[in-house]
């Protein structure tokens, strides 16, 4: 469209007043509501504060961190946290991934159709989802062992949410189910954006099927399904209503990720002291891991 | 030989077609399923929705879970009414508050521009359980706890940072010629922003709108923590507070409360679900 | 109307130059065009008169004040932009009337200059209609519009024809002229197109690399190239350089390669007899060249021998391209005269039109 004259250098770069005008008051806000906080936090973690204040709060410097490191309750927050989230995230990336593929050369009114009916479940409140999938997995008078009954898949009703070793995984399929439309709606317009000559070209070069599939278009794919997969990585880290409302974490601590964990620390042992140590480490985690995973992403 | 062939290619393109069609129809199983059973559910009598072997649809058709959310003992229309509230008001204020911050973050360079847009993403990752003591302290100063308005001031800075990112994929797609033109027709920066760019963008308002909206509606741990009388709390949080004793075994008043708490989200992401994709891709497709 | 100055105007961006030490004056109601390929800045100092962009040095002067921390909207200058900058979301009418509106004149002025100004440019019928509905040539002709129903001291035109078709540019260049010649203001252009320039400017400014290489008429940049960019930017086809060495021989200097033999006219000895260079580079316009059989060529000024390349079909006439053992020439010959490729050639010219660049510098030599 344009003739062929080489992109144009950004703006001057001048201190203009209009500039601090528009960005302060969202600066502002965050600053006060999230900028204290945080520091708060920092100083907490260093403190062993019991906010129904039957001791005075001490300073206690690292101590809280040194009790981390022996917490297995901790620990088995942060593996059943990593299982979780990784966990649940590749399987909706591959789920969106699969969908995405398939319903592509659908078109028309269909099309729409199908793909607005398969967004749905991404609509649903998380509170909702929970308390639904609860009841799907009742022991008795569950829906899903309704179904496995009758398909023969098994002899007797499965307490799901009950049993530690089947209560995560349980979780993650609620998860995974409310997660897969976002997959599916990025990599289906990544999928439509990429251009129809590479397509034609492909296939004038008589690539077919799964070669086309994994030779063409994943590459296109390639920065919006990375991009995606970290946002929700974080996202879900902070899953908190999915897992309360289902099952609180239990039965015991299976179900229990670090956000509930915190939760639990701060809000029913009142030790916000401990909690924000908690929170820090979650933090730097977070961070370190998003670091590498930017650095790895542009790279390749 | 040739006939061969093309009879074999022609058998497997339709097999796998049919392959095709059998997937997508137990994907849409898969996503719609769930929420049948919910709605379906909803329509039992007590009973039969606890029954052991449970009935594909409700053989007593009944709509006493709805009448009894409003005429019970608890004020679901309060719960349903203060989630409306709050919600729309976050939609409302973050996208007031954030459309100036994207502009800017969008037309102008100055040297914190890349920090802030990192500063956005670190955001998200902040433990916000833990950050909720130091806010509660906040909110109980400024006598916030237990209002609306405490309430909305969570909701808004949880979704004050996406809302900038989004809208600022949205202001970047208006060329800037369009605002070098207004600026050569003498306008103030403040005036093209209203007069010029908001118009263009507004599908992207209403997405971003949208967007906050959902999310503050899915909160369940800001009212959790920030409200404390039952009749001030929103839908999430009663749903998980009251669903103790006896109402355990209610499951098709739970289903009913479940579905009128899906239906103002559902019909918000559907009427934006286009422009969702437009402000969703061109931020993460290009790299957030 | 206004005089526009522009003094050791400067501009950096991320510390890399892009406009360097650049001097011009613009007459008040001239029709100054700004010529130069991709990346040369000139765009860059139509933006900075415009007020768009800041100086890092330098001064800009309307009618001898400066006017560097004036605002854009303060100029009294009206733009129009490449791809037109039409408000989308506003009616033809409304795109015209925007600036007027902010400058609270009354409504029925405004209903008046913006009628006024459509019926100029045969557009009154689309005042209803919105951009998107319009095509390219309509919303070139809108985006014109918006500009002259400002009445404003200065025009300021980026490359407004580049996204039409050639048919269409052609017709629009007219078009530009007239509405010039009619509302009596300063106009500042920017193409990349040289035949644009030559065919609009009443003085031309040829840029590369951030730099002025000169200004004037399509007639003296044509005739008096100052330096070898000038001279090959200018003129269809390009003209031919072919490097020769300069052979003294007391009064008579000639030129000389393997297979050129060129007598330096009156006005080049003087020059010539100037440098200590024992090389030269020879700039010769197609045009200037004839096709000559060896016997012509004796008796010749300028002759040079060589071999064609190419031959391109013009109808009337024909492009031939000779390869030389020292550059390459173009000559324009009749139809008639047939030249087929790797034939040997001779081509003879006159002295007079004979160009002389400087082999480092490039710069003229008169």
């Amino acid at each position: 469209m344009t003739s062929g004259r080489p992109a144009r250098p950004a703006r001057d770069a001048e201190r203009v007043p209009w500039i601090d005008a528009m960005v302060l008051p969202s600066a502002a806000v965050l600053a006060i509501v999230v900028g204290y906080p945080v520091v708060y936090t920092l100083v907490l973690s260093a403190q062993d504060y019991n906010l129904l204040g039957t001791t005075p709060e001490r300073f206690v410097g690292a101590g809280n961190y040194r009790k981390l490191l022996d917490d297995t309750t901790f620990w088995l927050s942060l593996s059943n946290t990593a299982i979780y989230t990784f966990g649940s995230v590749a399987i909706a990336a591959l789920l969106g991934l699969a969908l995405a593929l398939l319903t592509e050369n659908v078109g028309g009114k269909r099309g729409r159709a199908v793909r607005a009916l398969l967004l749905t479940p991404w609509a649903v409140p998380f509170v909702v989802v929970a308390f639904l999938f609860r009841y799907m997995y009742l022991q008795n008078g569950g829906a899903i062992n309704a179904l496995l009954l009758a398909g023969g898949i098994i002899d007797t009703p499965i307490s799901w949410l009950n049993v530690s070793s089947l209560a995560l995984p349980a979780v993650m399929v609620a998860n995974v189910w409310t997660m897969t439309p976002f997959f599916f709606l990025l990599l289906a317009a990544a999928l439509a954006a990429i251009p129809n000559e590479v397509i034609e070209s492909a296939r004038v070069d008589r690539a077919r099927g799964a070669s086309l599939i994994f030779s063409i278009k994943l590459p296109f794919l390639r920065n919006a399904l990375l991009v995606s997969s970290l946002l929700m990585i974080i996202a879900n880290f902070n899953d908190f209503a999915k897992i309360w409302a289902m099952t609180q974490g239990g039965p015991g601590y299976s179900t229990t990720t670090l956000v509930v964990y915190v939760y639990r620390q701060a809000f029913e042992n009142f030790q916000i002291g401990y909690a924000s140590a908690i929170g820090v480490v979650w933090l730097l985690l977070l961070l370190a891991f998003a670091v590498a995973y930017l650095r790895a992403l542009r790279m390749t | 030989m040739a006939t061969a062939v093309s009879r074999h290619v022609a058998s497997a393109r339709r097999a796998s077609r049919v392959v095709q069609i059998v997937a997508i129809g137990l994907a849409l199983f898969w996503s719609l399923a769930p929420l049948y059973w919910m709605l379906a559910t909803s329509f039992k009598t007590e009973l039969e929705a606890a029954r052991l072997a449970p009935t594909p649809w409700p053989h007593a058709f009944t709509s006493e879970n709805y009448r009894g959310l409003f005429t019970g003992e608890l004020p679901f229309l309060a719960f349903f009414l203060n989630t409306l509230i709050t919600c729309l008001a976050t939609a409302i204020v973050a996208v007031i508050i954030a459309t100036p911050a994207a502009y800017a973050l969008s037309r102008a360079r100055f040297r914190l521009r890349g920090t802030i847009a990192y500063a956005m993403l670190v955001f998200r990752m902040l433990p916000l359980v833990v950050l909720l003591a130091p806010l509660y302290l906040l909110l109980l100063h400024a006598k916030l706890l237990d209002t609306h308005t405490g309430l909305v001031v969570g909701f808004v800075t949880f979704g004050l940072p996406f809302a900038v990112w989004m809208l600022k994929s949205f202001i970047d797609a208006v060329p800037i010629e369009i605002e070098e033109a207004a600026r050569v027709d003498g306008y103030t920066r403040y005036q093209i922003v209203r007069k010029v760019v908001v118009p263009l963008i507004l599908p992207g308002l209403l997405t971003t709108a949208t967007f906050v909206f959902m999310e503050a509606w899915n909160n369940l741990i800001y009212p959790l923590t920030f409200v404390t009388t039952l009749d001030k709390q929103t839908l999430p949080a009663a749903l998980v507070l009251t669903f103790t004793g006896q109402f355990k075994t209610d499951w098709g008043g739970m289903m009913a409360a479940a579905t009128l708490t899906t239906l103002p989200l559902m019909i918000a992401f559907f009427a934006v679900q286009r422009s969702m994709v437009r402000g969703l891709t061109s931020g993460a497709v290009a790299g957030a | 109307m206004a005089k526009i100055s522009l003094r050791g105007v400067e501009k950096r961006y991320d510390g890399a130059l892009v406009l360097r030490d650049c001097n011009l004056e613009i007459a008040d109601r001239e029709f100054m065009v700004l010529v130069g390929p991709s990346g040369s800045g000139k765009t860059t100092l139509l933006r900075i008169i415009a007020g768009l962009e800041h100086v890092s040095a330098g001064d800009v002067l309307f009618d001898g004040a400066r006017v560097n921390d004036v605002d854009v909207g303060d100029r009294d200058i009206a733009m129009v932009f490449q791809n037109y900058g039409l408000y989308p979301h506003m009616s033809v009418y409304d795109n015209m009337a925007f600036g007027l509106r902010r400058r609270k004149l009354a409504p029925s002025d405004i209903d008046a200059r913006v009628r006024r100004t459509a019926r100029m440019l045969d557009i009154e019928p689309l005042l209803g209609r919105r951009p998107r509905q319009l095509s390219g040539g309509q919303r070139q002709r809108v985006a014109l519009g918006r500009a002259i129903v400002r009445d404003p001291a200065v025009f300021l035109l980026d490359e407004p024809l580049s996204n039409l078709d050639a048919h269409l540019r052609v017709q629009m260049r007219a078009e530009i002229l007239k509405v010039h010649r009619a509302v009596t203001a300063t106009a500042v252009y920017v193409t990349h197109d040289q035949v644009e320039a030559l065919t609009m400017g009443d003085r031309i400014v040829v840029m590369n690399h951030g730099r002025i290489h000169q200004v004037g008429t399509p007639g003296e940049l044509y005739d008096a190239p100052v330096d070898r960019f000038v001279a090959s930017f200018i003129g269809t086809p390009q003209m031919g350089f072919v490097d020769c060495r300069i052979e003294r021989d007391g009064e008579r200097i000639a030129l000389a390669t393997q297979a050129a033999r060129i007598v330096a006219s009156d006005t080049h000895r003087h020059a010539l007899a100037a440098i200590d260079a024992t090389g030269v580079t020879v700039g010769i316009r197609p045009e200037c060249v004839t096709l000559a059989s060896e016997n012509e060529a004796r008796d010749a000024d300028v002759a040079v021998r060589g071999t064609v390349q190419a031959v391109e079909m013009l109808g009337a006439e024909q492009y031939v391209h000779v390869a030389t053992d020292a550059g390459a020439l173009t000559a324009r010959v009749p139809r008639s005269r047939s030249v087929k490729v790797d034939e040997a050639v001779t081509f003879v010219a006159s002295a007079r039109d004979v160009h002389l660049f400087d082999r480092e510098t490039g710069r003229a030599l008169r």
